[in-house]
């Protein structure tokens, strides 16, 4: 679907992003991740070709970005804003013209979006009348007209209530059905939980995670189980702490113990077990313990300045 | 993405309908001609008014003759005068003054003071010799004293004569020179009649096409500048630029608020000349299509390099009021022309008229100007050289505007300095 291969893009001699190559399978949802600055932003205006890259390519469906293959594309920025003088659904005439549609088209589809949206009796009132999140679903409804291939939503459920919320991730679940792809950019870690197969983390320009959302979570937990039963388990071989979490009992493994021998010997020990689980970090843990460790960075040519550089100047 | 003209139809479209159907549109429309015509006529009619009133009131005169010589003098003014010199041919209108002698001061003051008389003369007894008298009246307008001084001129003049010589003679020596015309060196190196109200018609016309130019190039900038600054402040363009090119929603915005300010002078003109058609046909006047030819020629390339400017303002700027600021001193370069009119009629083709002309910020309005001034005749390469000076430079600031729009759209916060912005249009990043 969506290619990005080593790409690099240098603002006053540094780059802000740094050798990106990922991949954006068909159908599925991915997450962009990263901290304020990391160059998620400058990465999302190459892709919708807004940006031209200074190296690497971009290929969509087999075909370089950068002529009508964009057309397949929409982008739902983080700071957007509406024309408030005219009606919604004169909005998405307008965007839906520029996507290829006729007016008569564009008019249908508008429509349908803004019921879909459950804002049909606001389609024809002044922007400027609807609620803050009234607007951002008419937003939500620009990128949606045209029926993209490439969905890119940067922060789309900020300010939302949960029936919204709830309401722009059926649409989404639709959308997948239907074939479209979603590039999800968001710091709501939850969400991306919820949602996403895979993910692609950047700080300071560089990839420092990509893959699987399971696996970043596995490959950052401590090497524990999770373990809910009648009691708190005795001693076991192999276990070097016992600790309560949410109902549960988190078992800290010595590093040479196997979830399952330890699981073995549970049973034995006569235990009544309701679940078991290898011990999973909450992405956001995963995504604070990347950020603060700096893994994976170069602390060198890329992104901006380092808080510490940033005193050092200042001190000069 | 390659350029799509169709987007930019699109965009140019959706421009040129949201402006018309602004308030603001309808009230610059409607209340900008209204004003200007409703100050025009009322300084006019006001003034007419005037010159009316004064000579209706001016029904009686009483004299005082210390001299003599009037004492046979006939006992009623008949004064025919054009009192409205627009209207053509000029319309005379009769207005008749009687004259009361009084046989003193005393008695003429007393009678002015009544209303008995509208105006008092007096003449003294050495008047042949040194030309004394003095006038009464109750009060005059503002720079209004003079309104009866012809006619009591040539009452006093044709009276002094009487009996001297024959009454064509009287008449002549009273108006010697009413029936001079002025020759002058036209534009075909003839000597020819220099008619005043044809050559005011003359003028006007281009002087309006002049002022309607620039007016219309700043209006157009200014909606282009608003527009640009509104879609920044508001953090639409980035969506907007993942549908379409930033060259493609600058060419929608050019051609969309350039046909704005098109509508506005068209209707402008149009309304003007549906009102002045009487007028101009009366005067037999024959408006140039080379000079309607080179306006609009001058409309184009002078509004795609305000334009150009003010867009790239807009895209520099983070929000409306820091973008009027900057733009004002273009908008001001603009109609600089107008500012030093009377330098550029006094001598059209004199060196500051010329630079005016072929200087591409004044250039547009600085050259209708010179050729709507009858006294001048532009050479065809001054013209040229104008045009194409307007064209280079238009085309150069539309290609640094369009690299300045597409990178300063995405940048907000700090304003860029100078070296910048020269930095983005020279190389585009």
């Amino acid at each position: 679907m969506l290619e990005v291969r080593d790409i690099v893009k240098t603002f006053d001699g540094r780059a802000v992003v740094n050798r990106v190559s990922f991949e954006v399978r068909p159908g599925e949802i991915f997450a962009l991740l990263g901290p304020n600055g990391a160059g998620k932003t400058t990465l999302i205006r190459m892709i919708t070709d807004i940006l031209k890259p200074d190296s690497g390519e971009i290929v969509l469906d087999g075909s370089r970005i950068g002529g009508d293959s964009r057309r397949q594309i929409a982008y739902l920025p983080e700071e957007r804003g509406l024309y408030r003088r005219v009606s919604p659904i004169d909005v998405l005439v307008y965007y839906g013209q520029l996507k290829g549609l006729s007016a008569h088209a564009a008019r249908s589809a508008g429509l349908a979006l803004l019921g879909r949206m459950e804002l049909a009796e606001w389609a024809t009132k002044q922007v400027q009348t609807l609620s803050k999140g009234m607007q951002q679903k008419v937003q939500f409804c620009t990128a949606l007209i045209g029926d993209p291939r490439l969905l890119i939503l940067d922060e789309p459920f900020t300010g939302l209530d949960p029936l919204n919320t709830q309401l722009f991730e059926e649409i989404l679940a639709e959308r997948r059905a239907a074939g479209s792809t979603v590039l999800l950019s968001t710091h709501q870690m939850n969400k991306v939980e919820q949602l996403c197969d895979r993910a692609l983390m950047i700080n300071r320009g560089h990839m420092v995670l990509y893959g699987s959302v399971r696996d970043f979570r596995r490959q950052h937990a401590d090497h524990a189980v999770m373990l809910r039963s009648d009691r708190r388990p005795g001693a076991v071989a192999g276990v070097r702490g016992i600790e309560p979490v949410d109902g549960e009992w988190k078992l800290m493994l010595e590093p040479q113990a196997s979830p399952q021998s330890v699981l073995r010997d549970l049973v034995a020990s006569g235990l009544e077990i309701e679940s078991y689980s290898i011990a999973n970090l909450p992405l956001e843990d995963v995504f604070v313990k990347v950020v603060r460790e700096g893994l994976g960075l170069d602390h060198g040519q890329s992104g901006p300045p380092l808080p510490d550089e940033l005193l050092k100047g200042a001190a000069r | 993405m390659n350029f799509s003209w169709r987007r930019a139809l699109i965009v140019a479209r959706r421009e040129f309908l949201t402006t018309v159907k602004r308030k603001a549109f309808l009230f610059t429309l409607i209340a900008v001609p209204l004003y200007f015509g409703g100050v025009m006529a009322l300084a006019t009619r006001g003034q007419m008014s005037t010159r009316r009133e004064s000579m209706r009131a001016f029904t009686r005169l009483g004299v005082v003759d210390s001299s003599g010589l009037y004492a046979g003098a006939t006992r009623e003014i008949t004064t025919r005068m054009a009192v409205d010199p627009t209207e053509a041919p000029e319309k005379l209108e009769t207005y008749r003054t009687a004259v009361v002698f009084y046989p003193d001061q005393a008695r003429l003051e007393r009678a002015l003071r009544s209303g008995e008389i509208a105006q008092g003369l007096t003449i003294s007894a050495d008047y042949l010799a040194t030309a004394v008298t003095r006038r009464y009246a109750r009060s005059t307008g503002t720079f209004n004293s003079s309104s009866a001084v012809r006619p009591i001129e040539r009452w006093l003049a044709r009276n002094l004569l009487a009996g001297l010589a024959d009454s064509l003679r009287i008449e002549r020596a009273t108006r010697p020179a009413s029936g001079m015309d002025l020759y002058t060196l036209g534009k075909n190196d003839r000597f020819e009649i220099k008619d005043d109200r044809r050559e005011m018609l003359e003028f006007m016309v281009p002087f309006m096409v002049a002022i309607l130019l620039g007016v219309c190039i700043m209006t157009g900038g200014q909606y282009l500048l608003q527009g640009v600054s509104e879609e920044k402040e508001s953090r639409i363009l980035e969506s907007l630029l993942c549908t379409l090119s930033s060259e493609e929603l600058l060419a929608g915005k050019l051609v969309g608020l350039g046909g704005v300010g098109l509508a506005l002078v068209a209707a402008w003109m149009g309304a003007g000349a549906a009102l002045s058609a009487p007028m101009l046909a009366m005067a037999q006047f024959p408006l140039s299509p080379g000079l309607l030819v080179l306006a609009v020629v001058y409309f184009v390339l002078g509004y795609l390099f305000f334009a150009s400017i003010m867009t790239g303002i807009g895209a520099v700027t983070n929000n409306m009021r820091e973008a009027q600021q900057f733009s004002m001193m273009f908008s001001f370069a603009n109609l600089l022309p107008v500012i030093v009119l009377t330098q550029i009629l006094s001598k059209p083709d004199g060196p500051l008229a010329v630079a005016l002309s072929l200087f591409p910020f004044t250039a547009a309005t600085g050259m209708m100007l010179r050729l709507g001034t009858p006294s001048s005749a532009v050479p065809a390469w001054q013209i040229a050289l104008s045009l194409a000076l307007l064209a280079l430079s238009g085309w150069l600031v539309l290609l640094g505007a369009a690299r300045v729009f597409r990178i300063g759209l995405l940048m907000t916060g700090k304003t860029p300095n100078l070296p910048e912005i020269w930095r983005w249009a020279r190389a585009g990043k």
